[in-house]
């Protein structure tokens, strides 16, 4: 046998880019199964329009199109009104994996810049055709149309253009059209519509109109004209680094010495607190930057698990706030009964800064009508994206688990007519999975999903409380009314006399009835 | 009191009674109260063994039908209503069973949820007014036992001799009330648990023999066959004997007609009969006449030792027969004297049993 030698077997060794990477791994990008691969389009293209109209400061109208070709086969054109993209960006954008800064500590819809690009990917992976994306977008005071057809060209992790034409528009925006196939749209839970329901309740400031591939056309309109504002990036906490992280900062930065990049990087990282680590370490920390070594990070890290720091700054915290969650029930469920809560931020993991949202909602358009029976729903959400898959392992569901319903009133919460909105605010939401949909269950999260759940679920009690009080109420007069004339009249037929004067006794028993309608029932009953 | 004027007058009794419930609810709503009735409870805890009648009775503790009460408002109206439909019953002289007044119930302006619900509207009436349900005009589904015997009664203008109506004889109606005796000619009266033995006697001219009526009570004993029973005992002098097989139950069903039942405990004043004698099956009878048997089944020995705690189970003599059934572990048929021949039962064991009474 001829031994190979290293150099030939190294010709075929070829280093994957990203987009090579993940069409051999479309799982991890979440497209799997035919439901959620399509419900994961329309989750990064909605994501991407909301993000790009706020960093606009303009008010979100998205125009989505689903067609059917044939079984399996669809078209979906995805228009929003935002800034557009500036036509030497739309490459990078749609066929370049990992564009993007990943130092960002920001609270953000919270992609990894895969986004749009692993939409265009699937669509070539499934159909072999190419996409077509047309961007209106202001240069300097002029509005620029441009209609691009392109491919992604998988080996190089880039766009391959096919067609160019400049298009006159009259607003800025987006609009891009893909095909699939091997992607199905569905109306249940985890289907592409449920989706935009779900969006539309955690972004009221949105409006989505939405053609289906029966060709009926659903409008969400806005339930407020309140753009929520920008969260403002903040520097990660020293508890939230990793040794990796410290070193990517070290590559990066434009500091000369490590211990000003500490200060510069790290959030509530006082020059006190710096000399302590040199003290600690005996690291001189006064070197460059570059020449940190992983063993040094390492210790740093362990570290800083040790020191007493400041809880992370919460200014970076954009919450949707009850008053807007509210809105967004309302103006999607049309509910008899809402309650909702923001907590005050809390940290998880000692450095990480989060805060909760919940709401509950009643009646109406509530729950999900499975057949004839109304069932309860939970929709939760991390950064206003809903959370669709992977229910059973998420922190959120396993909060709203704990609890014990039947404290609040609620017998069956399963077979309720409910809906549990829960939102987890954070620069960084501690994911279980690469799919990015369910929550790490964090004790510190576990307990604020409760606390906040319960507050709302008291007042959903009274509220269940005081109708049943007034249902009962209403029946008891009813009976009264009805019964007490039929009792009269026909005692005075047993006794043989005319039927007596009787208003004053109906009144006082009708009276009496209102008064002591939560008197206990066994009373003056028989055994 | 002729029994004429009797039956005369326990209607105007019940019409009286009916109306005074009406009156009680009008006055108290001419002097501006809010009404309610007594029902007395038919709890378990209120229903007492009385020593001195040899029979249950109901006790004090009662209930409240209030017309300020959403819970009690319903029975009440159902309460008043049932009145109005037995007093319209009673004054026509003329009855129903509590079928038929449930299907009537449907005009009415109250609903009963099931048949059940106006059953027991009924037996509130009952007990309220301290009547029974026979009196009230409503009548159960089920005719009583049927009767053998020189026995002359008169029903409306008919006259009955329940010697004279084939070898099945008399069967006790439900308005057993409504009927006079006439005349007879008899000394005591034979009640036994099954129709076998009843045609048994019947043949072996029992009737003759002993001067006796045959009553065939078919199980346990109709409340028209207990009131019958009651009657003869009563307006007659005529003392009553039964026969029943050789275990628990037919143990209560005797008992039922001596010391009336539990659940009817506000009529067993006119329904028991504490003068009743138990003839047999006994356990004693058992060993002694060697009878063919069936070893007790557990369910016989959970209700023998039931019976044994039972009040109206008090006396030595049943006590003792208890014991003596558990310790043989062993039931007999009243028809297990065939054993010795058709006619042993007539020819030699009754007159045995009678004769040491």
């Amino acid at each position: 046998m001829v031994e190979r030698e290293a150099a030939e077997l190294f010709e075929e060794f070829k280093e994957l880019t990203a987009s090579e990477f993940f069409r051999r791994n479309k799982q991890m990008l979440g497209f799997t199964g035919k439901i959620r691969s399509l419900t994961m389009v329309f989750h990064e293209l909605i994501t991407n329009s909301l993000d790009a109209c706020e960093e606009a400061g303009i008010q979100p109208e998205l125009t989505i199109d689903l067609k059917r070709l044939d079984k399996d086969h669809y078209i979906l054109k995805h228009t929003d009104n935002g800034p557009g993209i500036p036509e030497d960006y739309i490459g990078r954008v749609y066929c370049t994996m990992f564009a993007g800064s990943k130092f960002r500590n920001i609270q953000s819809r919270g992609q990894q810049g895969l986004g749009c690009s692993g939409c265009v990917l699937l669509s070539q992976m499934t159909t072999g055709k190419p996409s077509k994306v047309v961007s209106g977008y202001y240069d300097g005071t002029k509005l620029k149309g441009v209609e691009l057809t392109f491919k992604m060209d998988v080996k190089k992790n880039q766009g391959l253009i096919l067609d160019r034409k400049e298009v006159d528009l009259t607003k800025t925006g987006v609009s891009i059209e893909l095909h699939y196939k091997d992607v199905s749209y569905s109306l249940s839970e985890q289907g592409a519509f449920e989706y935009i329901r779900r969006t539309m309740i955690a972004n009221p400031h949105a409006k989505i109109k939405f053609r289906d591939p029966t060709g009926q056309i659903f409008i969400f309109d806005r339930a407020t004209d309140i753009i929520p504002p920008l969260p403002k990036e903040v520097l990660p906490h020293p508890r939230g680094v990793t040794a990796d992280d410290l070193i990517f900062m070290a590559k990066h930065t434009d500091k000369r010495r490590f211990r000003s990049l500490l200060t510069s990087s790290l959030s509530r990282m006082s020059t006190k607190r710096v000399n302590e680590i040199e003290k600690e370490t005996g690291i001189d920390l006064n070197k460059r930057p570059k020449d940190m070594t992983w063993e040094e990070a390492e210790r740093i890290v362990e570290l800083f698990t040790r020191m007493d720091f400041m809880a992370p700054p919460t200014s970076g915290l954009i919450p949707i706030g009850k008053e807007q969650i509210e809105n967004g029930m309302r103006e999607i469920l049309n509910p008899e009964f809402i309650s909702t809560t923001t907590r005050k931020p809390k940290t998880y993991r000692g450095g990480v800064a989060f805060v909760i949202e919940a709401g509950i909602s009643y009646g109406g358009g509530s729950g999900r009508l499975i057949g004839e029976q109304k069932k309860s729903e939970i929709m939760r959400f991390a950064n206003r994206v809903p959370l669709t898959f992977d229910q059973g392992s998420c922190a959120i569901t396993e909060a709203l688990k704990s609890i014990d319903w039947k404290r609040y009133g609620i017998k069956d919460l399963e077979n309720s007519p409910i809906t549990v909105f829960v939102n987890i605010v954070s620069t960084q939401v501690p994911y279980l999975s690469t799919g990015k949909q369910s929550i790490s269950p964090e004790p510190e999260i576990l307990h604020e999903v409760r606390q906040a759940t319960m507050k709302i679920a008291r007042s959903l009690q009274k509220y269940i409380r005081a109708q049943k009080a007034a249902k009962e109420a209403a029946l008891r007069s009813k009976i009264f009314e009805s019964l007490v004339p039929v009792i009269i009249r026909e005692a005075a037929v047993l006794a043989e006399t005319d039927v007596p004067e009787y208003d004053s006794v109906l009144a006082k028993v009708t009276r009496r009835a209102k008064f002591e309608n939560l008197e206990l029932e066994s009373e003056g009953e028989d055994e | 009191m002729s029994r004429e004027k009797t039956i005369k007058n326990r209607k105007e009794i019940t019409v009286n009674k009916l109306k005074g419930l009406g009156e009680t609810i009008i006055d108290e709503i001419n002097q501006n109260n809010v009404p309610a009735l007594k029902v007395p409870s038919r709890g378990t805890s209120n229903i007492i063994y009385d020593e001195d009648k040899r029979y249950y009775v109901l006790g004090d503790r009662y209930g409240k039908r209030s017309l300020g009460n959403v819970k009690q408002v319903p029975k009440l109206a159902q309460m008043v209503y049932v009145a109005n439909f037995c007093k319209d019953l009673v004054k026509r002289g003329k009855t129903a069973t509590l079928r038929e007044m449930y299907y009537v119930s449907e005009g009415w302006d109250v609903d009963f949820g099931d048949q059940q619900e106006s059953n027991i509207v009924g037996e509130d009436l009952e007990v309220t007014l301290g009547t029974t349900r026979e009196d009230l005009g409503l009548m159960p589904e089920e005719d009583g036992a049927s009767v053998y015997g020189n026995l002359i009664m008169q029903e409306d203008d008919v006259e009955i001799n329940a010697l004279k109506l084939g070898k099945s004889g008399y069967t006790i109606s439900p308005t057993i009330d409504d009927v006079k005796f006439v005349d007879h000619g008899v000394e005591r009266v034979i009640a036994v648990e099954t129709m076998g033995m009843f045609h048994r006697l019947v043949q072996e001219n029992a009737y003759k023999k002993f001067n006796t009526l045959i009553v065939g009570l078919k199980g346990q004993a109709a409340r028209a066959t207990r009131r019958f029973l009651k009657r003869v005992n009563q307006e007659l002098n005529l003392p009553v004997y039964i026969c029943n097989d050789g275990d628990p139950w037919g143990f209560h069903i005797a008992m039922v007609i001596i010391s009336g039942s539990a659940k009817l405990a506000h009529v067993n004043h006119d329904l028991a009969t504490p003068d009743a004698k138990f003839l047999g099956v006994t356990a004693s009878d058992i060993i002694n006449y060697d009878l063919p048997t069936d070893p007790l089944k557990d369910i016989d020995v959970l209700r023998l030792k039931e019976l044994s705690k039972d009040p109206r189970y008090r006396d030595e003599q049943w006590q003792m027969e208890i014991k003596k059934m558990l310790k043989i572990g062993k039931k007999a048929e009243q028809q297990s004297f065939s054993k010795y021949g058709l006619e042993y039962v007539v020819d030699t064991y009754l007159p045995e049993k009678l004769n040491a009474m």
